[in-house]
């Protein structure tokens, strides 16, 4: 088997892997983990954004790539990659959302699937860190403000022209009106 | 010799006598104690020296005493803390930053908290708004949220083909500042002068 062969047997992930797994503490050990998983990954699917504790959504977003990485890579005819999405996505429904919504949005990108945010906390409170974990693409209004105010970009750089454009006109007329003047 | 002997005398008065003592060291003798004649004591057995030693350890102050000195690094640590693990001198926070958006402060890679409200706020009212709608259907299609009056304006089918296009009953926040639908060309698209306008 050569190399490229090897490559194509797994999805690679846009994201970085941790190189162990996160217990998930559950009273129901690690079958209580996967439930719990589960519940996070069909969640995510479903409200496309969401504000978890840290640990929970970094271990989901890995599932969660590795689910639409293979979606897109085998399509819904695949058979194993049919009853990993049915494993994983507890509401039926969703699994039309993969396969008809989410791989054709996904199908060019160059990044990752998702992105994870650190959510804020209040100065004094000593809480477990919170973050945001949301599918791109999404509806809802962008987390992240609009950078628009970067010198380089595009916009800023013709309306820079135009403003040096403004001033010179303008002061060749105030040179004109002036010289008018004394010739009065 | 003769301070041994004065010694030894000391020694033996204390023995014997405890008010003389007192009274050589203070020049005066302690108070009498009070002491009553009562029957029911005088016939009660006298204690042992032992158990009256015992008792004394039993409830007294010689419980909890230090038996041994406390190191200097160990007492530094107590008052102090332990610099990386649990400091307890209050330091100034370097990990403030102003937000470029609202102005509120916020924390090194950490979401603003005002900015992140108000998303989370129209966030979960999409979300509900979304659910909603779509129910138990199976979700074939990408959706997309308007707000009120923004379905009207004509290029809206045409831009969002083939999407689900669910309507919210309220206008556009302000804030709000994916401006997909704002028409960046006003009128003929020929002329050529780009005059900025309200330039100070
Ligand atoms: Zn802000």
């Amino acid at each position: 088997m050569n190399q490229a062969e090897v490559s194509q047997l797994m999805s690679k992930l846009r994201i970085r892997v941790n190189p162990r797994h996160k217990n998930l503490k559950q009273p129901d050990g690690p079958q209580g983990r996967l439930n719990k998983l589960r519940r996070t990954v069909n969640a995510l699917f479903k409200y496309e954004r969401l504000e978890l504790n840290y640990t929970l959504a970094d271990e989901t977003r890995g599932y969660a790539e590795r689910l639409i990485s293979e979606a897109i890579r085998h399509g819904d005819t695949h058979k194993p990659t049919m009853e990993m999405a049915d494993y994983w996505i507890e509401e039926k429904q969703l699994i039309h959302k993969l396969f008809k919504v989410l791989v054709p949005r996904f199908n060019d990108y160059k990044t990752s699937y998702t992105m994870l945010y650190r959510a804020p906390k209040a100065y004094p409170d000593i809480v477990f860190p919170r973050s945001v974990l949301e599918l791109r693409g999404n509806p809802f209004p962008a987390i992240l403000p609009q950078r628009s105010d970067q010198r380089n970009f595009i916009h800023n750089v013709l309306l820079d022209e135009a403003k040096k454009a403004y001033r010179a006109e303008k002061y060749e007329e105030i040179t004109k009106s002036l010289e008018e003047q004394r010739e009065e | 010799m003769k301070g041994l002997v004065a010694l030894r005398s000391i020694k033996n008065r204390l023995c014997t006598d405890f008010d003389a003592f007192c009274r050589m060291i203070l020049g005066q003798t302690p108070p009498p104690a009070l002491s009553f004649a009562s029957p029911i004591e005088t016939l009660k057995p006298s204690i042992p020296a032992l158990t009256n030693i015992e008792r004394l350890f039993g409830d007294s102050i010689f419980w909890a005493v230090p038996k041994h000195r406390r190191s200097i690094e160990k007492r530094l640590k107590r008052k102090f803390g332990c610099i990386d693990d649990f400091y307890k001198m209050l330091l100034p926070r370097t990990d403030l930053f102003t937000c470029n958006q609202c102005g509120h402060s916020y924390q090194r890679r950490h979401l603003c908290p005002n900015c992140y409200k108000r998303v989370k706020d129209e966030t979960t009212e999409f979300q509900e708004v979304i659910e909603k709608e779509l129910g138990l259907e199976p979700i074939e299609q990408e959706v997309v949220v308007l707000y009120k009056g923004e379905r009207t304006k004509q290029p809206v089918e045409e831009f969002f083909k083939g999407k689900r296009i669910i309507e919210l009953k309220r206008e556009k926040p302000s804030w709000f500042c994916r401006n997909l639908l704002q028409r960046t060309t006003i009128g003929n698209s020929d002329a050529k002068d780009v005059q900025p306008s309200e330039l100070a």
